[in-house]
């Protein structure tokens, strides 16, 4: 091959701080129109904090959300069981995710913030 | 934001109840800590001052041209950077992208769309002239532009980053379908096509360099898809069709030129067989519920019509109710050079159309003086080959 220098354009796309992508819920190929996204920027997601820790679960609700991929909800049974069995003062709350797994549900977020003292989702994939 | 996982044995899915309640007796395989006392651990245990303070470090602007180099030595950076499908690429010059950009007289810093694989990470921005610089990777002429363009705007990529191992397929639609050489005829989703060939790869190497698919970071497909090297791109044989063409379906005038993009999984197999044992091969497909796109060959559509199916319509509400499903999620479309009347069916579903007409440039599409072309099929015209 030639020793000769080429200058080539760089052919990665540009960090655009914006990161991923919201279902409506009503319509859930809505993932598929442009129109519906971005939802999310560097700058909203820095400023999402995560929740104080509790200093035990003894006696408190913990909400189980299954999101929908496969075997979650048969994975969070076994979580309540181990609760059950291990830790009987903990009252655990099973929860379907509506829609998906990629669906948001602010409606059980809201409940768990008024109900719950923390929560566990699971599986993802 | 930060979140705290714990991770379980891998697969959850599909395994019994006695192997699950193991899991969460058992240990978290990542970090070798009992998986549920690491649970309770992650509710319990104080945030530490990095998780209270969350720094999400911003990727750098990259900049348009890379050093320069030898040509030995580029090549070797695009293969071992990820930037390209393994196959052999033609390197993106100044003069080759600006060359590229004849084909379209949009603005070539033009921000046309963000793109990711997976549906959480940073979708990647590109341009009007990045697009371009895939094209000729992709071993693409400047006739090929428009339909890239049209592509690049959906921000849809040929494959999300589901461990199920997607696939996609491209359709085009139109005048373009001719102007550019595309196949819609015999041997229509083979590789004899020019423009079929590199239209479909490019789509490939958007979603690896817009789409940012890295292979166990943001890409975890399990088995991958050898469709996903070229996206079964060709065009409709609208002329053959008894049917009208699948974009007027959508509501595009008929000398309007689009693209369809479709996704799912399977293209499974080649059928013979009338109405009836479409109807028997959906009830059959598992993998997206009873949904998919038929795949037929123009005889197949003339045949349909025999049977007395007037419109695709009517074969869907048909085939729906014999199937069991819903009619919105069957679709058709015609291809191929009738040499038999077979008709393949997938489980793909159409994702959108969009027109390519303006991206086309306003003087027509940007044809080379001589364009390359592949062998045409040489077909019987006598009958003396027996077919």
């Amino acid at each position: 091959m030639s020793k000769k220098l080429l200058t080539v354009l760089d052919p990665k796309g540009q960090p655009s701080g914006i990161f991923g992508k919201v279902l409506d819920l009503k319509n859930p190929m809505a993932i598929l129109d442009p129109e519906k996204q971005p939802t999310s920027t560097l700058e909203a997601m820095i400023g999402q904090k995560m929740a104080d820790r509790l200093d035990t679960l003894e006696g408190k609700t913990v909400y189980l959300v299954e999101t929908g991929f496969a075997g979650a909800a048969d994975f969070m049974k076994e979580v309540e069981g181990w609760f059950q069995r291990n830790m009987p003062s903990v009252k655990t709350v099973m929860r379907s995710k509506r829609g998906n797994m990629f669906t948001d549900d602010p409606e059980l977020w809201q409940e768990i913030k008024e109900h719950g003292d923390a929560a566990i989702v699971g599986v993802g994939g | 934001m930060f979140l705290r996982y714990v991770f379980p044995p891998h697969p959850v899915g599909f395994i019994p109840k006695e192997k699950l309640r193991g899991y969460v007796d058992g240990i978290n395989p990542v970090s070798g800590k009992p998986l549920m006392p690491e649970m309770v651990e992650a509710l319990t245990k104080p945030l530490t001052e990095e998780e209270k303070n969350p720094v999400i470090e911003k990727r750098p602007k990259r900049p348009r041209l890379l050093p320069p180099d030898t040509e030995e030595n580029l090549y070797r950076l695009f293969i071992e950077n990820g930037w390209t499908d393994g196959n052999p690429i033609i390197l993106p010059t100044e003069e080759r992208v600006a060359e590229m950009l004849t084909g379209t007289d949009r603005d070539p810093q033009e921000v046309i769309g963000r793109m990711s694989v997976t549906t959480h990470q940073e979708r990647l921005e590109y341009t009007v002239e990045k697009v371009a610089v895939i094209a000729v990777m992709a071993g693409c002429r400047p006739e090929h532009l428009p339909v890239l363009l049209a592509i690049a705007a959906t921000e849809i990529p040929a494959f999300p980053s589901s461990t199920t191992s997607f696939s996609s397929m491209i359709m085009v639609n139109g005048p373009i379908r001719h102007e550019i050489g595309m196949n819609c005829g015999l041997a229509a989703l083979s590789p004899f096509n020019y423009a079929n060939s590199v239209i479909g790869r490019a789509w490939t190497l958007m979603s690896i360099n817009f789409g940012d698919a890295r292979p166990g970071d943001t890409f975890m497909h399990s088995l991958g898809h050898p469709i996903n090297y070229n996206n079964l791109c060709h065009a409709e044989n609208e002329e053959d069709s008894a049917f009208e063409p699948y974009h007027v379906e959508k509501g595009f005038k008929p000398e309007e030129s689009t693209v369809t993009l479709f996704r799912g999984w399977n293209y499974n197999g080649i059928n013979l067989g009338p109405a009836k044992a479409m109807a028997e091969a959906l009830k059959r497909q598992s993998s997206m519920g009873r949904a998919g796109t038929f795949i037929m060959d123009p005889l197949v559509s003339a045949h349909l019509k025999d049977e007395g199916f007037k419109t695709k319509e009517e074969l869907r509400q048909y085939i729906a109710k014999e199937a069991e499903t819903f009619p919105q999620m069957i679709n058709f479309i015609v291809v191929g050079g009738q040499t038999n009347p077979m008709w393949a069916l997938t489980d793909y579903t159409p994702s959108i159309t969009v027109s390519i007409d303006e991206w086309i440039p306003k003087t027509g599409i940007k044809k080379d003086e001589k364009p390359i072309r592949m062998p045409q099929p040489v077909l019987c015209k006598d009958g003396i080959c027996g077919i």
